[in-house]
């Protein structure tokens, strides 16, 4: 299951500024399971992209890999 | 290499995003260190992509190109990746896209690499080029014109380049993405 995590862990990682500053966390609630993206607070525009173009994108490739039914939230840490 | 790289060129992100329909005639231009610009997209792709099929433990073997003025990878390999192309192959894109923004990352350059996966695109493709053909020919005979299904850029640029081959009959897109579709009318 963390392998879900992983990968999107590494494909995140890959795409912005300050890749150390990439944490995935998976979260189980009542409502489900949540892959929580936690990045620098300057990458967060890379993360979600244009329109949430690149969240959109990040979203498929997990659905893809079998994490159907798993949401992917990127948390805002700036808050 | 970094010289050649230009400070606007990083802050392009934002532009709309259908590269495969700026044509390849400009890309085919292309001068030596253009060349290498697309062999270390490659690199940079194969890295990000090699990575993530070790993490997931699926079987592939990355196969690197530069076709036609853009990088070109390849990934074949077991029944897993059918996982990584998708319905319609919409993982595939996704996929095209997040490696995209991994090599703009590292080169400070908009990448305009194509991905394929299990040789999805080769077989959409022939589909799609026969579907173009097929429907500009019904267009040249009837006068009708005919409105295609909703496609992303890379089918969308097959269709265009079939029609085009067929006398008497032009294409164009119309619609916003990701509802986009091609419609093929008769030649006034």
């Amino acid at each position: 299951m963390s392998l879900l995590a992983d990968a999107l862990e590494h494909l995140v990682r890959g795409i912005v500024d300050h890749p150390d500053d990439v944490r995935v966390n998976l979260v189980t609630t009542r409502r489900g399971r949540t892959l929580e993206v936690h990045v620098h607070p300057d990458d967060l525009g890379k993360v979600i992209g244009r329109g949430g173009r690149t969240a959109t994108a990040l979203r498929t490739v997990m659905a893809g890999i079998g994490g159907r039914g798993v949401r992917v939230d990127v948390v805002d840490t700036d808050r | 290499m970094s010289e050649t790289l230009q400070a606007t060129d990083v802050e392009r992100q934002d532009e709309d995003a259908a590269p495969e329909e700026t044509g390849d005639g400009a890309a085919e231009r292309s001068s030596g260190s253009t060349e290498d610009l697309l062999v270390q997209e490659g690199d940079i792709a194969g890295d990000y992509l090699e990575q993530l099929l070790d993490l997931l433990d699926y079987d592939g073997d990355i196969d690197l190109d530069v076709e036609a003025g853009r990088a070109v990878v390849s990934i074949e390999g077991g029944e897993d990746l059918e996982k990584l192309v998708g319905p319609r192959g919409n993982v595939l894109e996704s996929l095209q896209e997040l490696t995209r923004l991994a090599v703009q990352q590292e080169t400070g350059v908009r990448s305009r690499l194509m991905l394929d996966i299990a040789q999805w695109r080769a077989g959409r493709r022939a589909e799609l080029a026969e579907l173009g053909k097929t429907t500009a020919e019904k267009v040249a005979a009837d006068g009708e014109r005919v409105r295609l299904h909703p496609m992303t850029p890379f089918e969308r640029k097959v269709v265009h380049d079939a029609v085009a081959a067929v006398a008497g009959v032009h294409s164009e897109s119309e619609g916003e993405e990701p509802q986009r579709r091609v419609v093929v009318f008769r030649q006034a």
